[in-house]
């Protein structure tokens, strides 16, 4: 199992594949929300970006973050990118949530943010240690 | 931690490009392991031991030893 997701993970066609996906969701909502021209510029710049990791050349960056270029170093630095974009993310949320409280709020959608993080570290914590 | 891994490649004359397709991993892996600047996983530590017919400790050592 872990070795077919990465081997999908190190496709090429994975992350344009994704970025067509996300495009192709963008236009679905956004047409649902009656903003159909919004949706297209979505699909249009989501597709221009799966054709930069698609035909991003020799770079390392884009080789890693497109599929092909992910090594056993790569994951690595993925997976601390990671952490560092969720650490950058809970205090951004946790400080919007304060901010909202201070200004007369009731912190929404802040808190509700800040209790899934929460919940989910812990849980993902849990699994990890079990299976350790 | 350090290698030996750039002095074993030279005497072999093997580019680090042609070590990486050996090992299964990118060019810039190889480059990070000779630089110190990544350690690798154990599996691929045993598999570069092996590719050079040394032991791991022979080729991986810490910085204090000798």
């Amino acid at each position: 199992m872990e070795t077919t997701m990465r081997r999908v993970f190190r496709s090429r066609w994975w992350m344009p594949s994704f970025c067509v996906a996300l495009g192709l969701a963008v236009l679905a909502a956004s047409w649902a929300g009656d903003d159909l021209r919004g949706g297209i510029w979505g699909l249009a710049m989501m597709t221009a970006l799966g054709a930069v990791f698609l035909f991003g050349g020799r770079s390392e960056t884009l080789s890693g973050l497109g599929g092909p270029g992910r090594d056993e170093r790569w994951e690595a630095i993925d997976m601390r990118a990671t952490a560092a974009t969720g650490l950058v993310l809970i205090v951004t949320v946790i400080g919007a949530w304060l901010w909202d409280v201070a200004q007369g709020g009731d912190g929404s959608p802040y808190a509700q943010l800040a209790a899934v993080s929460g919940v989910a570290y812990i849980v993902a914590i849990a699994i990890l240690r079990f299976r350790s | 931690m350090q290698n030996n891994i750039r002095l074993l490649r030279d005497t072999r004359g093997l580019s680090q490009g042609q070590l990486a397709t050996a090992m299964g991993v990118s060019r810039q892996t190889i480059n990070s392991i000779e630089t110190g600047r990544y350690t690798p996983s154990l599996p691929l530590a045993i598999s570069l031991a092996r590719f050079f017919g040394r032991a791991v400790e022979e080729v991986f050592h810490g910085d204090n030893d000798a």
